[in-house]
């Protein structure tokens, strides 16, 4: 009994110091407060996207999801829910790349960052220039790579991958909007 | 005490294996290759080229084990068989890669960045069936040996420095380039070390502007395949381009110099097939080429359809007209999906105030 009382200390212990510690996290709040000129609060939650929505929003989009659970932060203002900020991965050449959709609640995108570009390649995505070009889209836009969105020469891999990654975002918000807390 | 000791361990274990919650280590596949059907006429229009060709097949496969860590390889079959010296099979990329926030180092099998193609050759992004003459002549595309390199990024601005195997110094004798220098990979030497620094712009959506240079002392190696720094052959290549991909617009340009001094006692020879004897002397080559075409796939409802045009001189030694030709180059060029192209090209050939003309369709693929 008190072998498993440590060991649930330690799990829990671990978790802790993995989630505390996380610099993608740490990132991402900072960058989500410094998006809000008035005094916000954030929370961040998961959400798992289930088989079905999962389906629709792919077929789509055109890009698989990276992963079944989605990252996301309630921002709020005087405790009411002023915009959400989703994080998701898509893969680069061969490393994922980290991204943050901030939309507002009618689901237009306010800004979108690069929290973590992995590999030699292709990291020019993460200019906030070419980034910009997403503002004011949303699940209606047109996400095209060279007509809507300019690309960028030798990262066409991350500049389709990533577009589609933002579509997908965008897509998404109205589906699952009243399932956010 | 048992507790105090699992917090330890645990701290430690923490540190030193955390991986961040949103990262997952995993592997990756992907892979391009390129189908070319190749038709060339004489000045009097007679047939002399007519080949079907899978030119190339490669698979690329890369593996990260942890956010900084990470395993990239290309292996690619070319004309797809190999027998008695036809055909090849190459480890063109298979590196680690460290890579921090903006700065980052790759060991292994790399390319050196020289030219936009170089590190960026998967077929659809670029107009024509084959590669540019400027980037097989001019800019050896692709060019890779073993070494190492350090990159680095700050505010729209790329840095890298790779340090490669030499150069062979009797290819470059025997085939007047740096293509045929090219050790890939295979028994190198390291006396001297192929020095490349490059760097680039990329602030700017759709425009990207570079430029690198490379130097080496390219070892020449004796009839025993014995090589020494005692007699090699300097090699300068300087080159910058400009590509412009926006608003429907697509632009490149290129231009290139090398040098290739001999360096020590006795200046090589060897005999020919006339058994002629070719003794080395200095030379410098050059070439450049521009690509202007435009989007018009928005007109005829399809993702993207750009006809082009390409000029082009590639000067293969800039003191001798029998090495120097002119490329006037059209083409049409298909994407169905961004992955895909479906691409042919015309072009008049002029070496020495004689023209040929090349008539080439292929498919490339990406994934």
């Amino acid at each position: 009994m008190v072998f498993n009382k440590i060991n649930l200390f330690n799990f829990t212990l671990f978790w802790g110091i993995l989630l505390g510690a996380s610099p993608i996290r740490d990132a991402t709040e900072k960058y989500i407060i410094s998006q809000f000129e008035d005094s916000i609060s954030i929370n961040m939650h998961t959400l798992i996207i289930d088989a079905e929505l999962k389906a629709l929003v792919q077929n789509r989009v055109k890009q698989r999801f990276y992963r079944d659970e989605l990252y996301y932060w309630n921002i709020s203002n005087n405790d009411t829910t002023i915009a959400y900020a989703l994080m998701d991965n898509v893969l680069g050449k061969s490393m994922p790349i980290t991204f943050l959709v901030l939309v507002d609640l009618d689901g237009k995108i306010l800004s979108t960052k690069v929290i973590k570009y992995r590999e030699a390649y292709g990291g020019e995505v993460g200019n906030k220039n070419w980034l910009a070009q997403f503002t004011d889209f949303s699940d209606k836009s047109d996400y095209k790579v060279g007509k809507n969105i300019d690309g960028i020469s030798g990262a066409t891999i991350s500049v389709n991958s990533l577009t589609k990654g933002v579509q997908k975002m965008a897509v998404l918000f109205p589906l699952i909007k009243d399932k956010l807390k | 005490m048992s507790t105090f000791f699992n917090i330890a361990l645990l701290s430690i274990f923490s540190l030193i294996f955390t991986q961040d919650e949103f990262f997952q280590p995993g592997s990756s596949i992907g892979g391009y290759g390129e189908l070319h059907w190749n038709k060339a006429n004489d000045a009097d229009g007679k047939s002399i080229k007519n080949e079907m060709d899978f030119h190339r097949f490669i698979i690329f496969y890369g593996y990260n084990w942890t956010e900084k860590w990470s395993f990239t390889s290309e292996v690619e079959l070319e004309h797809n068989f190999i027998a008695d010296g036809e055909g090849e099979l190459e480890l063109e990329q298979a590196f680690v890669n460290y890579h921090a926030d903006n700065w980052g180092f790759q060991g292994g099998v790399i390319l050196p960045t020289a030219g936009l193609l170089n590190e960026y050759h998967e077929p659809p992004l670029f107009l024509s069936v084959e590669r540019p003459n400027y980037s097989k002549y001019i800019i050896p595309t692709t060019w890779f040996g073993n070494g190492i390199a350090l990159y680095g990024n700050y505010s729209g601005f790329n840095f890298r420095l790779a340090l490669l195997e030499d150069l062979e110094g009797e290819g470059i004798f025997y085939d007047g380039n740096i293509r045929g220098g090219r050790g890939k990979g295979f028994k190198t030497t390291g006396y001297s070390l192929l020095k490349n620094i490059s760097a680039s712009y990329t602030g700017i959506n759709g425009l990207r502007l570079g430029g690198s240079f490379s130097l080496n002392n390219a070892p020449i190696a004796d009839e025993n395949k014995n090589a020494s720094s005692d007699s090699t052959i300097a090699v300068q290549l300087f080159e910058i381009n400009a590509k412009y991909s926006a608003n429907n617009i697509y632009a490149v340009f290129e231009y290139g110099k090398s040098e290739f001094k001999y360096e020590g006692s006795i200046a090589p020879f060897y005999l020919n097939d006339d058994a002629e004897i070719v003794t080395w002397s200095d030379f410098s080559s050059s070439g450049y080429y521009l690509d202007l075409g435009y989007n018009v796939g928005g007109f005829v409802n399809t993702n993207k359809l750009i006809p082009w045009v390409r000029i082009s001189n590639v000067s293969k030694n800039d003191d001798d007209v029998s090495k120097q030709t002119d490329y006037l180059r059209f083409g049409l060029t298909w994407w169905p999906i961004d992955d895909v192209a479906f691409k042919t090209d015309f072009a008049n050939v002029t070496t020495d105030g004689t023209t040929t003309t090349e008539f080439n369709v292929g498919i490339g693929y990406k994934f």
